[in-house]
């Protein structure tokens, strides 16, 4: 019965999926969208890339600004339900590392959404992403709950919004949920063994507020790193500020800085009680600055984390960023431009420096054609790790 | 068992894309244009031809007027859409107003009238321009008077409403035959009916442009293409100070500090000049104002943006517009009675 149900069920639901695709027009686009019978341009410059209108959206507790009172609720709208997945060619191959070459056509994830208005108070989004198996043609993919927050606004006032649950924080300027490329932020992914990554969604409550003049600010306190046993109190606390200079919100139009700090705690092993926990620190500035088609996005963030997070004899310091340049050269088509760097101490040795190159294209709203190709290296006392990556892909949401 | 299990959710989705299959296609959602349905008539103003052809003869009439010199047809123009190509009015005694003539085409979908909503229905709309001392300057009560020493208006007020001429029945007349001048089906709702040729190529771009990057549909929602809501441009604010309150005048509420009415886009090719100000001559001046994110002030609406449309994005969505435009009723000034 498993074998037929784990069979059929995704067969049946292909079928959907392929049922509905061929009635859908070119601008079908997922729930959000659905709901107002947007494009998904209203919100996103490149999908999946928030524009400043979707960054409006999105902190306004999935509300229209300034139609808050027109909106609906996910029981007066089309079912809240979106699918999210990418297939294509990969081609991957590192040199000094164990981890396998790829060269074959792969789905590469897929993401099940739901979102919307609970209440006239109070939004949510809920991300599932199911196992995926690795095998020849699939990609593996853990199963896990990705995003499930409820958000409440303007309690208040537009400056007292809390968002709770597990969602993606805001320390993370540029968005790795929404990036242009596959290809990961290191400097978001880079910490001490088995600790805190950047881009991960975090469980915690964010309070959040926004003025008219540009500025905003959120705070939160979230479980943070992994490595803690289960019984560890949350004690990770973070904040960001930003300033947009001029029209928009710093994605598409305006000029945007930012500061973060997030402070936290970890054992360095699972086994040891929470006691044992030892501190790290991260504080990081970014900018988004546009101009016509143009945006070049920058994040740079210094760490400090205690010796015993990376079994040393003394504390680790360590630095990095980016720089993505994108150009919206004609409509429906972004190429983008990225480089990732990680300096480390000689302790450590895991120096990483990353190119990234690629484009987008929109045959439609939900569907881009992706070729991107990045080269990385990372420092290693075993010798210098060299990877290789290139896709074509289809990215595409439903 | 594999078969019936297949066939079970074979079955299922196929009812479920027959049931619900609506929501799988784009445009369905509450912000959908669509095409326009038929005119809501208020159950005490029902539409008869007899009164429809007294509210026209009041439309075209400038003994309305305190001079005689002005009617509301002067402003709102059969031959120029339905509204005036001047910026702004000019009424009685050569004054001239301070808003453009919005077009009385699809009036009748307006939840509320004038740019600041200040109206609640047509038939209140139509007797408010009769008052204004720059528009036409009469009073109600004169106009009452005038129009009952008309036998042949005495007569129809008679026979329609069972009175002699009244404000009330002044204003249901006037709005009978305002509700007559609906556009028909344009290029975009024989598009959305299904037919392909119906639009051009630009149009059906810039069709996409309008409900995602331009961000034009959150406000230019439902079939009128008007959210019936108040949006601060910016438009007229220079030096801090704003030279038209809109809908703040009303309400009083700061929110609403220089936000006008939301004006349907169904013909607006013809309605030029454009805003509340008519400071846009052009469809094209329109956009490059939408493209800027509007006139920054302190009450600017969270939806204006800058949109960063190209060229070619401008132009398709000037085409859009166009595609907008429909057949309206050629209606000449009738005879008045005497």
């Amino acid at each position: 019965m498993k074998k037929i149900l784990s069979g059929y069920i995704p067969a049946a639901a292909g079928c959907l999926v392929l049922l509905a695709t061929a009635s859908m027009p070119a601008g079908a686009v997922p729930v959000f969208a659905r709901k107002y019978g947007f494009s998904c341009t209203m919100c996103h410059s490149n999908y999946p890339r928030l524009n400043d209108f979707g960054t409006r959206y999105r902190r306004n507790g999935y509300r229209l600004p300034g139609r808050e009172n027109d909106e609906k609720t996910i029981l007066q709208s089309p079912p809240p339900v979106a699918l999210r997945t990418s297939a294509g060619y990969n081609y991957y191959r590192a040199v000094n590392s164990a981890a396998p070459a790829v060269r074959q056509f792969q789905l590469n994830g897929l993401d099940l959404l739901s979102a919307g208005r609970i209440s006239p108070d109070a939004g949510y989004m809920f991300v599932y992403t199911p196992v995926l198996t690795a095998s020849r043609g699939v990609a593996a993919q853990d199963g896990v709950l990705e995003m499930a927050s409820v958000v409440f606004n303007d309690l208040g006032s537009s400056w007292f919004n809390v968002r709770a649950g597990r969602f993606e924080p805001a320390y993370a300027a540029l968005s790795p949920k929404r990036q242009l490329a596959v290809s990961p932020y290191e400097i978001y992914d880079f910490t001490f063994p088995g600790g805190l990554a950047l881009s991960q969604t975090q469980s915690g409550v964010e309070v959040t507020g926004y003025g008219r003049n540009g500025t905003s600010y959120a705070a939160g306190w979230v479980n943070g790193s992994d490595t803690g046993n289960a019984s560890q109190a949350a004690a990770d606390v973070y904040a960001r500020v930003e300033k947009v200079f001029g029209e928009g919100e710093g994605q598409t139009a305006g000029q945007r800085i930012g500061l973060m700090g997030y402070s936290g705690s970890a054992v360095p092993d699972v086994t040891l009680p929470a006691a044992a926990s030892k501190t790290f620190r991260r504080a990081g500035i970014d900018a988004s600055l546009n101009y016509r088609h143009l945006n070049l996005a920058m994040q740079y963030i210094s760490g400090t984390d205690n010796k015993a997070l990376w079994g040393k004899s003394s504390d680790v310091n360590f630095s990095g960023g980016l720089a993505e340049v994108s150009y919206l050269p004609a409509t429906g088509l972004v190429c983008f431009a990225r480089y990732d760097v990680v300096d480390t101490p000689r302790s450590v040795n895991m120096d990483i420096s990353k190119w990234t190159l690629g484009g987008r294209y929109y045959p439609a709203d939900n569907i881009a054609l992706h070729p991107e190709y990045s080269y990385k290296k990372q420092k290693s006392s075993a010798g210098d790790i060299t990877e290789n990556f290139f896709t074509a892909r289809l990215d595409y949401a439903f | 068992m594999k078969k019936i299990l297949f066939s079970l959710l074979a079955s299922a989705g196929l009812l479920l894309l027959i049931t619900r299959g609506g929501w799988l296609l784009a445009g369905e959602g509450f912000l959908f244009n669509g095409s326009l349905p038929a005119v809501t008539v208020p159950v005490d103003n029902l539409q008869t031809d007899a009164k429809i052809k007294l509210g026209r003869q009041l439309y075209f009439d400038k003994r309305l007027s305190a001079d005689n010199t002005v009617s509301c047809a002067t402003c709102h123009v059969p031959e120029t859409g339905w509204a005036n190509h001047a910026a702004t009015d000019t009424g009685i005694k050569g004054q001239v107003g301070g808003r453009n003539s919005g077009s009385i085409i699809n009036a009748a979908y307006m939840k509320v009238q004038f740019w600041d909503g200040r109206a609640a229905t047509l038939e209140e709309q139509a007797v408010g321009p009769i008052q204004n001392p720059i528009e036409m300057g009469e009073t109600l009560e004169n106009v009452v008077k005038k129009l009952n020493a008309i036998p042949g208006y005495k007569a129809q007020f008679q026979q329609i409403f069972g009175t002699d001429a009244t404000a009330d029945a002044i204003g249901k007349a006037i709005a009978a035959f305002e509700r007559t001048v609906v556009s028909g089906p344009s290029a975009y709702d024989r598009y959305r009916q299904g037919d392909p040729e119906a639009m051009t190529p630009a149009a059906v771009r810039g069709m996409d442009i309008f409900n995602g990057k331009g961000h034009c549909t959150p406000c230019h929602s439902g079939p009128a293409f008007s959210d019936g809501g108040y949006h601060n441009l910016g438009v007229g604010f220079e030096k801090g100070k704003y030279k038209d309150e809109g809908r703040y005048a009303v309400t009083k509420s700061r929110k609403d500090m220089g936000a006008f009415k939301t004006p349907g886009l169904r013909n607006t090719a013809q309605t030029y000049p454009y805003l509340h100000d008519g400071s846009e001559k052009t469809l094209e001046a329109v956009i490059e104002l939408y493209n800027r994110g509007g006139v920054p002030n302190p009450h600017l609406d969270p939806l204006m943006l800058p949109l960063n449309l190209t060229k070619t994005e401008k132009t398709d969505l000037v085409a859009f517009l166009n595609s907008l435009n429909g057949p309206v009723p050629e209606i000449k000034e009738p005879e008045l009675p005497n």
